[in-house]
Protein backbone atom coordinates (compact mmCIF):
# COMPACT_ATOMS: atom_id res chain seq x y z
CA UNK A 1 0.00 0.00 0.00
CA UNK A 2 1.20 3.59 -0.43
CA UNK A 3 0.15 6.26 1.65
CA UNK A 4 -0.23 10.27 0.00
CA UNK A 5 1.28 13.14 1.77
CA UNK A 6 -0.09 16.33 0.48
CA UNK A 7 2.81 19.00 1.49
CA UNK A 8 0.44 22.11 1.47
CA UNK A 9 -1.99 20.52 3.80
CA UNK A 10 0.86 19.44 6.10
CA UNK A 11 2.35 22.90 5.54
CA UNK A 12 -1.58 24.16 6.84
CA UNK A 13 -1.48 21.85 10.09
CA UNK A 14 1.86 22.92 11.05
CA UNK A 15 2.65 27.16 10.18
CA UNK A 16 -0.26 29.88 10.53
CA UNK A 17 0.26 31.04 6.57
CA UNK A 18 -2.65 32.00 4.28
CA UNK A 19 0.09 31.22 1.21
CA UNK A 20 1.03 28.01 -0.35
CA UNK A 21 4.80 28.36 -0.23
CA UNK A 22 7.07 26.07 0.85
CA UNK A 23 9.83 28.63 1.83
CA UNK A 24 12.15 29.33 4.69
CA UNK A 25 14.41 27.05 6.75
CA UNK A 26 11.84 26.78 9.97
CA UNK A 27 8.97 25.64 7.72
CA UNK A 28 10.55 23.63 5.74
CA UNK A 29 11.89 21.79 9.71
CA UNK A 30 8.32 22.20 10.61
CA UNK A 31 7.10 20.19 8.04
CA UNK A 32 9.61 17.91 7.91
CA UNK A 33 8.82 17.08 11.62
CA UNK A 34 5.01 16.51 10.65
CA UNK A 35 5.52 14.46 7.94
CA UNK A 36 8.29 12.26 9.63
CA UNK A 37 5.28 11.88 12.85
CA UNK A 38 2.96 10.63 9.59
CA UNK A 39 5.31 8.52 8.53
CA UNK A 40 6.32 6.96 11.59
CA UNK A 41 2.23 6.06 12.32
CA UNK A 42 1.74 4.72 8.67
CA UNK A 43 1.05 0.94 8.31
CA UNK A 44 1.92 1.02 4.53
CA UNK A 45 5.59 0.05 3.12
CA UNK A 46 5.43 3.31 0.63
CA UNK A 47 4.38 7.21 0.92
CA UNK A 48 4.82 9.86 -1.67
CA UNK A 49 4.84 13.09 -0.89
CA UNK A 50 2.54 15.03 -3.06
CA UNK A 51 3.42 18.66 -4.01
CA UNK A 52 0.68 19.03 -6.50
CA UNK A 53 -1.09 22.04 -4.85
CA UNK A 54 2.80 23.83 -3.11
CA UNK A 55 3.19 27.09 -4.81
CA UNK A 56 6.64 28.37 -4.44
CA UNK A 57 9.79 26.22 -2.92
CA UNK A 58 12.95 27.75 -2.28
CA UNK A 59 16.19 25.90 -1.75
CA UNK A 60 16.40 26.04 1.70
CA UNK A 61 12.97 24.42 2.49
CA UNK A 62 13.78 21.98 -0.37
CA UNK A 63 16.88 20.89 1.63
CA UNK A 64 14.49 21.12 5.07
CA UNK A 65 11.81 18.94 3.73
CA UNK A 66 13.21 16.59 1.53
CA UNK A 67 16.69 16.27 1.78
CA UNK A 68 16.94 15.82 5.67
CA UNK A 69 13.72 14.18 5.76
CA UNK A 70 15.81 11.47 3.61
CA UNK A 71 18.98 11.71 5.61
CA UNK A 72 17.26 11.55 8.66
CA UNK A 73 14.20 8.40 7.64
CA UNK A 74 17.16 6.48 5.45
CA UNK A 75 17.62 2.79 7.28
CA UNK A 76 14.84 3.07 9.93
CA UNK A 77 12.13 1.28 9.60
CA UNK A 78 9.69 4.01 7.94
CA UNK A 79 8.06 4.05 4.29
CA UNK A 80 9.93 4.29 0.92
CA UNK A 81 9.38 7.25 -0.26
CA UNK A 82 8.86 8.61 -3.75
CA UNK A 83 7.16 12.30 -4.63
CA UNK A 84 4.52 13.08 -7.05
CA UNK A 85 2.70 16.43 -8.87
CA UNK A 86 6.38 17.82 -8.59
CA UNK A 87 6.73 21.32 -10.95
CA UNK A 88 9.96 21.74 -12.99
CA UNK A 89 10.65 24.91 -10.56
CA UNK A 90 10.32 22.44 -7.36
CA UNK A 91 12.44 19.69 -9.08
CA UNK A 92 15.19 22.30 -9.66
CA UNK A 93 15.38 22.84 -6.20
CA UNK A 94 15.49 19.16 -5.08
CA UNK A 95 17.43 18.06 -7.21
CA UNK A 96 19.84 20.51 -6.46
CA UNK A 97 19.48 19.69 -2.40
CA UNK A 98 19.51 16.27 -2.89
CA UNK A 99 22.88 16.56 -5.26
CA UNK A 100 24.72 18.06 -1.90
CA UNK A 101 23.95 15.00 0.47
CA UNK A 102 24.60 12.24 -2.46
CA UNK A 103 21.05 11.41 -2.37
CA UNK A 104 18.52 10.03 -5.16
CA UNK A 105 14.74 9.85 -4.98
CA UNK A 106 12.23 8.91 -7.76
CA UNK A 107 9.93 11.85 -8.54
CA UNK A 108 6.55 12.17 -10.90
CA UNK A 109 6.41 15.35 -12.69
CA UNK A 110 3.71 17.29 -13.79
CA UNK A 111 5.41 18.03 -16.68
CA UNK A 112 5.68 14.36 -17.54
CA UNK A 113 4.19 10.73 -16.30
CA UNK A 114 7.80 8.60 -16.31
CA UNK A 115 8.76 8.69 -12.86
CA UNK A 116 12.08 9.97 -12.93
CA UNK A 117 15.32 9.94 -10.41
CA UNK A 118 16.09 13.80 -8.64
CA UNK A 119 19.41 14.10 -7.37
CA UNK A 120 22.63 12.26 -7.44
CA UNK A 121 22.79 9.32 -9.22
CA UNK A 122 25.61 8.04 -11.94
CA UNK A 123 24.11 7.98 -15.29
CA UNK A 124 24.41 3.81 -15.22
CA UNK A 125 21.64 4.12 -12.37
CA UNK A 126 19.29 6.49 -14.83
CA UNK A 127 20.37 4.32 -17.58
CA UNK A 128 18.81 0.85 -16.00
CA UNK A 129 15.85 2.67 -14.22
CA UNK A 130 14.91 4.27 -17.53
CA UNK A 131 14.90 0.94 -19.15
CA UNK A 132 12.64 -1.21 -15.49
CA UNK A 133 10.47 1.94 -16.29
CA UNK A 134 9.07 0.07 -19.54
CA UNK A 135 9.88 -3.27 -18.60
CA UNK A 136 7.98 -3.01 -15.04
CA UNK A 137 9.31 -5.89 -13.06
CA UNK A 138 12.41 -7.91 -14.25
CA UNK A 139 15.50 -9.32 -13.36
CA UNK A 140 19.09 -7.32 -14.73
CA UNK A 141 19.55 -10.00 -18.23
CA UNK A 142 16.72 -8.76 -19.89
CA UNK A 143 17.16 -5.06 -18.59
CA UNK A 144 20.94 -5.73 -19.63
CA UNK A 145 19.63 -6.90 -23.39
CA UNK A 146 17.48 -3.63 -24.02
CA UNK A 147 20.71 -1.20 -22.59
CA UNK A 148 23.13 -3.74 -24.92
CA UNK A 149 25.64 -3.95 -21.25
CA UNK A 150 27.06 -6.43 -19.59
CA UNK A 151 24.62 -8.12 -16.67
CA UNK A 152 27.17 -7.71 -14.35
CA UNK A 153 27.12 -3.67 -15.06
CA UNK A 154 23.04 -3.82 -14.91
CA UNK A 155 23.12 -5.56 -11.89
CA UNK A 156 25.45 -3.36 -9.78
CA UNK A 157 23.46 -0.40 -11.33
CA UNK A 158 20.15 -1.47 -10.32
CA UNK A 159 21.93 -2.75 -7.15
CA UNK A 160 22.76 0.79 -6.24
CA UNK A 161 19.11 2.28 -7.43
CA UNK A 162 17.75 -0.74 -5.13
CA UNK A 163 19.96 0.59 -2.12
CA UNK A 164 19.37 4.16 -2.32
CA UNK A 165 15.00 2.46 -1.89
CA UNK A 166 14.40 3.69 -5.62
CA UNK A 167 13.65 0.60 -6.56
CA UNK A 168 12.40 -2.90 -5.05
CA UNK A 169 14.43 -5.99 -5.27
CA UNK A 170 12.68 -8.99 -4.59
CA UNK A 171 14.22 -12.10 -3.44
CA UNK A 172 13.66 -13.77 -6.78
CA UNK A 173 16.46 -10.85 -8.09
CA UNK A 174 13.92 -9.05 -9.96
CA UNK A 175 13.81 -5.72 -9.72
CA UNK A 176 10.93 -3.74 -9.69
CA UNK A 177 9.59 0.10 -9.80
CA UNK A 178 6.44 0.55 -7.52
CA UNK A 179 3.87 2.30 -9.31
CA UNK A 180 3.78 5.87 -8.52
CA UNK A 181 1.24 7.21 -10.68
CA UNK B 1 27.08 68.81 17.65
CA UNK B 2 25.44 67.17 14.68
CA UNK B 3 26.98 65.49 11.81
CA UNK B 4 25.81 66.35 8.58
CA UNK B 5 25.75 63.24 6.47
CA UNK B 6 25.15 64.10 2.80
CA UNK B 7 22.56 61.65 0.55
CA UNK B 8 23.76 62.02 -3.70
CA UNK B 9 21.43 63.26 -5.20
CA UNK B 10 21.40 59.93 -7.15
CA UNK B 11 21.57 57.49 -4.28
CA UNK B 12 21.75 53.63 -5.37
CA UNK B 13 24.02 50.25 -4.30
CA UNK B 14 26.78 51.96 -5.47
CA UNK B 15 26.19 55.72 -4.38
CA UNK B 16 25.55 54.25 -1.19
CA UNK B 17 29.66 55.03 -0.72
CA UNK B 18 29.34 58.34 -0.74
CA UNK B 19 26.60 58.42 1.89
CA UNK B 20 28.88 56.05 4.00
CA UNK B 21 31.77 58.23 3.83
CA UNK B 22 29.58 60.50 5.20
CA UNK B 23 29.35 58.67 8.53
CA UNK B 24 32.59 59.99 9.92
CA UNK B 25 33.34 57.26 12.58
CA UNK B 26 31.80 54.63 13.90
CA UNK B 27 30.09 54.32 16.55
CA UNK B 28 29.08 58.33 15.96
CA UNK B 29 30.05 60.15 18.70
CA UNK B 30 27.83 63.08 16.75
CA UNK B 31 24.24 62.97 16.60
CA UNK B 32 23.84 62.36 12.43
CA UNK B 33 21.50 64.44 10.27
CA UNK B 34 20.94 62.68 7.11
CA UNK B 35 20.56 65.18 4.55
CA UNK B 36 18.21 64.16 1.51
CA UNK B 37 17.48 67.70 0.64
CA UNK B 38 18.88 67.05 -2.83
CA UNK B 39 17.85 63.81 -3.37
CA UNK B 40 15.99 63.48 -6.54
CA UNK B 41 16.33 59.69 -7.08
CA UNK B 42 16.78 56.58 -5.09
CA UNK B 43 16.29 52.94 -6.08
CA UNK B 44 15.12 50.48 -3.74
CA UNK B 45 18.97 49.77 -2.72
CA UNK B 46 19.30 53.30 -1.52
CA UNK B 47 15.99 53.14 0.64
CA UNK B 48 16.92 50.14 2.14
CA UNK B 49 20.29 51.30 3.21
CA UNK B 50 18.55 54.73 4.49
CA UNK B 51 16.63 52.50 7.00
CA UNK B 52 19.56 50.47 7.63
CA UNK B 53 21.34 53.84 8.55
CA UNK B 54 18.59 54.73 10.84
CA UNK B 55 18.23 51.22 12.65
CA UNK B 56 22.42 50.94 13.19
CA UNK B 57 21.77 54.04 15.27
CA UNK B 58 18.72 53.11 16.77
CA UNK B 59 20.51 49.48 17.98
CA UNK B 60 23.63 51.44 19.40
CA UNK B 61 21.34 53.17 21.36
CA UNK B 62 22.90 56.58 19.87
CA UNK B 63 20.54 59.59 19.83
CA UNK B 64 17.76 59.33 17.18
CA UNK B 65 19.06 61.01 13.89
CA UNK B 66 17.48 63.20 11.72
CA UNK B 67 16.58 63.13 8.29
CA UNK B 68 16.00 66.01 5.75
CA UNK B 69 13.85 64.88 3.10
CA UNK B 70 13.91 65.90 -0.49
CA UNK B 71 13.16 68.92 -1.18
CA UNK B 72 12.38 68.96 -4.78
CA UNK B 73 8.25 68.01 -5.74
CA UNK B 74 7.36 64.57 -5.73
CA UNK B 75 10.29 63.02 -4.45
CA UNK B 76 9.43 63.06 -0.95
CA UNK B 77 5.83 61.59 -2.08
CA UNK B 78 7.27 58.92 -4.14
CA UNK B 79 9.32 58.19 -0.74
CA UNK B 80 6.15 57.88 0.88
CA UNK B 81 4.14 55.72 -1.81
CA UNK B 82 7.17 53.37 -1.48
CA UNK B 83 6.32 52.59 1.72
CA UNK B 84 10.13 54.75 3.19
CA UNK B 85 8.90 57.36 5.15
CA UNK B 86 6.32 55.12 7.25
CA UNK B 87 9.23 53.44 8.48
CA UNK B 88 11.47 56.34 8.47
CA UNK B 89 10.31 58.15 11.21
CA UNK B 90 9.97 55.64 13.52
CA UNK B 91 14.01 55.59 13.40
CA UNK B 92 14.40 59.02 12.46
CA UNK B 93 12.94 62.71 13.32
CA UNK B 94 11.87 63.80 10.05
CA UNK B 95 12.58 67.27 8.83
CA UNK B 96 11.29 69.04 5.90
CA UNK B 97 7.38 68.09 4.30
CA UNK B 98 6.36 65.03 5.29
CA UNK B 99 3.68 63.87 2.97
CA UNK B 100 0.44 61.45 3.62
CA UNK B 101 0.16 59.79 0.48
CA UNK B 102 -0.77 55.99 0.35
CA UNK B 103 1.82 53.05 -0.11
CA UNK B 104 0.78 52.24 -3.59
CA UNK B 105 1.76 48.35 -4.19
CA UNK B 106 0.09 48.21 -7.48
CA UNK B 107 2.32 49.96 -9.83
CA UNK B 108 6.34 49.73 -10.68
CA UNK B 109 6.42 48.99 -6.51
CA UNK B 110 6.54 45.75 -6.41
CA UNK B 111 7.02 45.16 -2.61
CA UNK B 112 6.87 48.50 -0.69
CA UNK B 113 9.83 48.96 1.84
CA UNK B 114 8.72 46.10 4.63
CA UNK B 115 10.52 44.97 7.53
CA UNK B 116 12.21 41.63 8.12
CA UNK B 117 12.17 40.39 11.53
CA UNK B 118 11.48 36.33 10.92
CA UNK B 119 10.34 33.17 8.93
CA UNK B 120 6.80 34.61 9.25
CA UNK B 121 7.60 37.71 7.54
CA UNK B 122 9.41 35.91 4.68
CA UNK B 123 6.51 34.06 4.11
CA UNK B 124 4.45 36.43 3.87
CA UNK B 125 6.68 38.58 1.63
CA UNK B 126 6.95 35.80 -0.96
CA UNK B 127 3.16 34.83 -1.19
CA UNK B 128 2.48 38.74 -1.41
CA UNK B 129 4.45 38.88 -3.97
CA UNK B 130 3.46 35.78 -5.64
CA UNK B 131 0.28 36.76 -5.72
CA UNK B 132 0.06 40.26 -6.41
CA UNK B 133 2.82 40.69 -8.22
CA UNK B 134 3.22 38.08 -11.07
CA UNK B 135 0.76 39.41 -13.42
CA UNK B 136 3.44 42.70 -13.52
CA UNK B 137 6.27 40.35 -13.80
CA UNK B 138 4.48 38.30 -16.99
CA UNK B 139 3.11 41.65 -18.44
CA UNK B 140 5.78 44.03 -18.37
CA UNK B 141 8.66 42.57 -18.05
CA UNK B 142 7.52 39.44 -20.26
CA UNK B 143 8.97 37.08 -17.86
CA UNK B 144 7.43 33.37 -18.19
CA UNK B 145 6.20 31.73 -14.88
CA UNK B 146 9.55 29.64 -14.22
CA UNK B 147 11.42 32.85 -14.20
CA UNK B 148 8.62 34.29 -11.77
CA UNK B 149 8.86 31.14 -9.34
CA UNK B 150 12.30 31.46 -9.67
CA UNK B 151 12.31 35.35 -9.18
CA UNK B 152 10.15 34.13 -5.16
CA UNK B 153 12.90 31.62 -4.78
CA UNK B 154 15.66 34.17 -4.79
CA UNK B 155 13.13 36.55 -2.93
CA UNK B 156 12.74 34.37 -0.40
CA UNK B 157 16.91 33.25 -0.51
CA UNK B 158 17.81 36.75 0.38
CA UNK B 159 15.29 37.90 2.79
CA UNK B 160 16.01 34.55 4.99
CA UNK B 161 19.58 35.83 4.79
CA UNK B 162 18.80 38.11 7.36
CA UNK B 163 17.05 35.41 9.87
CA UNK B 164 19.47 32.99 9.15
CA UNK B 165 22.68 35.17 10.00
CA UNK B 166 22.25 39.12 10.51
CA UNK B 167 21.19 38.67 14.25
CA UNK B 168 18.67 41.14 14.04
CA UNK B 169 15.98 42.56 11.53
CA UNK B 170 16.33 44.32 8.21
CA UNK B 171 14.61 45.68 5.47
CA UNK B 172 13.21 45.06 1.59
CA UNK B 173 12.15 46.50 -1.44
CA UNK B 174 11.27 45.50 -4.71
CA UNK B 175 10.55 47.94 -7.76
CA UNK B 176 9.91 47.50 -11.58
CA UNK B 177 11.69 50.41 -13.40
CA UNK B 178 13.46 50.87 -16.95
CA UNK B 179 17.03 50.35 -17.32
CA UNK B 180 17.80 53.39 -20.38
CA UNK B 181 21.37 53.73 -20.77
CA UNK B 182 22.39 49.64 -19.54
CA UNK B 183 19.64 47.98 -21.50
CA UNK B 184 18.50 50.02 -24.11
CA UNK B 185 15.17 50.72 -22.39
CA UNK B 186 14.55 46.93 -21.30
CA UNK B 187 12.66 46.69 -17.73
CA UNK B 188 14.36 45.46 -14.53
CA UNK B 189 13.39 43.67 -11.64
CA UNK B 190 14.85 45.05 -8.03
CA UNK B 191 14.90 43.09 -5.03
CA UNK B 192 16.85 44.86 -2.69
CA UNK B 193 17.65 43.94 0.76
CA UNK B 194 19.64 45.31 3.59
CA UNK B 195 20.03 44.53 7.73
CA UNK B 196 22.15 46.20 10.19
CA UNK B 197 23.52 43.03 11.37
CA UNK B 198 26.96 41.49 11.78
CA UNK B 199 27.64 41.59 8.56
CA UNK B 200 29.71 39.06 6.16
CA UNK B 201 32.66 38.65 7.77
CA UNK B 202 31.60 38.38 11.44
CA UNK B 203 29.23 35.94 10.66
CA UNK B 204 32.30 33.46 8.41
CA UNK B 205 35.30 34.16 11.23
CA UNK B 206 34.67 31.76 13.46
CA UNK B 207 34.90 28.90 10.75
CA UNK B 208 36.56 30.55 7.68
CA UNK B 209 39.20 33.04 8.60
CA UNK B 210 41.78 31.03 9.62
CA UNK B 211 41.50 28.92 6.49
CA UNK B 212 42.02 32.19 4.14
CA UNK B 213 44.76 33.94 6.54
CA UNK B 214 46.00 37.07 6.49
CA UNK B 215 43.82 37.94 3.23
CA UNK B 216 40.42 37.26 5.53
CA UNK B 217 38.30 40.54 5.57
CA UNK B 218 35.47 41.81 3.98
CA UNK B 219 35.86 41.10 0.58
CA UNK B 220 37.30 37.58 1.22
CA UNK B 221 34.54 36.96 3.41
CA UNK B 222 31.79 37.80 0.37
CA UNK B 223 33.49 36.07 -1.98
CA UNK B 224 33.51 33.12 0.01
CA UNK B 225 29.87 33.11 0.22
CA UNK B 226 28.97 34.13 -2.47
CA UNK B 227 31.19 32.45 -5.35
CA UNK B 228 32.17 29.45 -3.26
CA UNK B 229 28.96 28.85 -1.62
CA UNK B 230 30.20 28.53 2.11
CA UNK B 231 28.09 29.11 5.14
CA UNK B 232 28.79 29.49 8.73
CA UNK B 233 27.39 25.98 9.29
CA UNK B 234 28.66 22.98 9.11
CA UNK B 235 25.53 20.88 7.55
CA UNK B 236 26.02 19.74 4.35
CA UNK B 237 22.83 21.84 3.55
CA UNK B 238 23.43 24.99 4.09
CA UNK B 239 25.05 27.88 2.11
CA UNK B 240 22.01 26.68 -0.37
CA UNK B 241 20.52 29.83 -0.69
CA UNK B 242 23.17 32.24 -2.60
CA UNK B 243 24.13 29.63 -4.92
CA UNK B 244 20.53 28.88 -5.96
CA UNK B 245 20.38 32.43 -6.67
CA UNK B 246 23.38 32.60 -8.60
CA UNK B 247 22.38 30.20 -10.80
CA UNK B 248 18.69 31.74 -11.41
CA UNK B 249 20.73 34.69 -12.04
CA UNK B 250 23.40 33.10 -14.16
CA UNK B 251 20.26 31.62 -16.53
CA UNK B 252 18.64 34.78 -16.99
CA UNK B 253 21.36 37.21 -17.13
CA UNK B 254 20.37 38.74 -13.55
CA UNK B 255 22.91 40.57 -11.41
CA UNK B 256 23.52 40.59 -7.82
CA UNK B 257 25.85 42.36 -6.22
CA UNK B 258 26.73 42.42 -1.99
CA UNK B 259 28.04 44.93 -0.08
CA UNK B 260 29.01 44.21 3.75
CA UNK B 261 31.80 46.41 5.91
CA UNK B 262 34.30 47.98 3.53
CA UNK B 263 33.26 45.68 -0.08
CA UNK B 264 31.52 45.31 -2.67
CA UNK B 265 31.28 41.40 -4.29
CA UNK B 266 29.22 41.17 -7.80
CA UNK B 267 28.39 38.52 -10.53
CA UNK B 268 28.11 40.75 -12.98
CA UNK B 269 25.97 39.89 -16.83
CA UNK B 270 27.84 41.22 -19.79
CA UNK B 271 25.49 43.95 -19.66
CA UNK B 272 26.83 45.68 -17.01
CA UNK B 273 30.20 47.14 -16.09
CA UNK B 274 30.04 47.27 -12.06
CA UNK B 275 33.23 45.74 -10.77
CA UNK B 276 33.48 42.09 -9.74
CA UNK B 277 35.18 43.09 -6.26
CA UNK B 278 35.62 46.17 -4.67
CA UNK B 279 37.65 46.63 -1.46
CA UNK B 280 38.58 49.48 0.66
CA UNK B 281 35.22 51.15 0.31
CA UNK B 282 33.96 53.53 3.13
CA UNK B 283 32.34 50.91 6.24
CA UNK B 284 28.09 50.69 6.34
CA UNK B 285 26.97 48.86 8.87
CA UNK B 286 25.43 45.42 8.34
CA UNK B 287 25.32 43.89 4.85
CA UNK B 288 23.36 45.07 1.49
CA UNK B 289 22.28 42.72 -1.73
CA UNK B 290 20.84 43.88 -4.68
CA UNK B 291 19.78 41.80 -7.29
CA UNK B 292 18.55 42.74 -10.99
CA UNK B 293 16.41 40.84 -13.31
CA UNK B 294 15.95 41.87 -16.68
CA UNK B 295 12.40 41.18 -18.49
CA UNK B 296 12.65 39.93 -22.03
CA UNK B 297 14.06 41.65 -25.02
CA UNK B 298 11.54 43.69 -26.71
CA UNK B 299 10.15 42.37 -29.86
CA UNK B 300 11.81 44.66 -32.68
Amino acid sequence: MSAIIRLDIVLHETVDTAYRDLVTRPTGAAVRHRVITVLRDLPDDHAELDFSEVGVMDFSCADEVVAKLLVETFGLRFPRLRLRGVRDDHAEAIEFALARYDLVMVAILTSSPEPRLLGSAPEDWRAAFRTLTRLGRAAAPPVADLLAWPVERTTDALQGLASRHCVVQHPDATFELRAVA
Amino acid sequence: MTRVVPVPQHLDHLSLDQLAAGLGPWPPDERLLVDAHATEWASPAGFVALLTLGQAVAELGGPTPELALPATDGVASYWAKAGVLRHAEKLFQLHGKVPRRKVDETSDILLPLTIIRNAADVMEIVGRITEQATQILKHELGLESSVVVGFGQSLSEACQNIVEHAGTAGWVAVHVYVYRRRLSGRKVAVIAVSDAGIGFRKSLEATQSKRVGDRWGDAQALETALIHGISRFRDPGRGQGLTGIKRYLARWEGKISIRSGTARVAIVPAWDDEPPRVEGLPWFPGSQVTIVIPGKEPAS
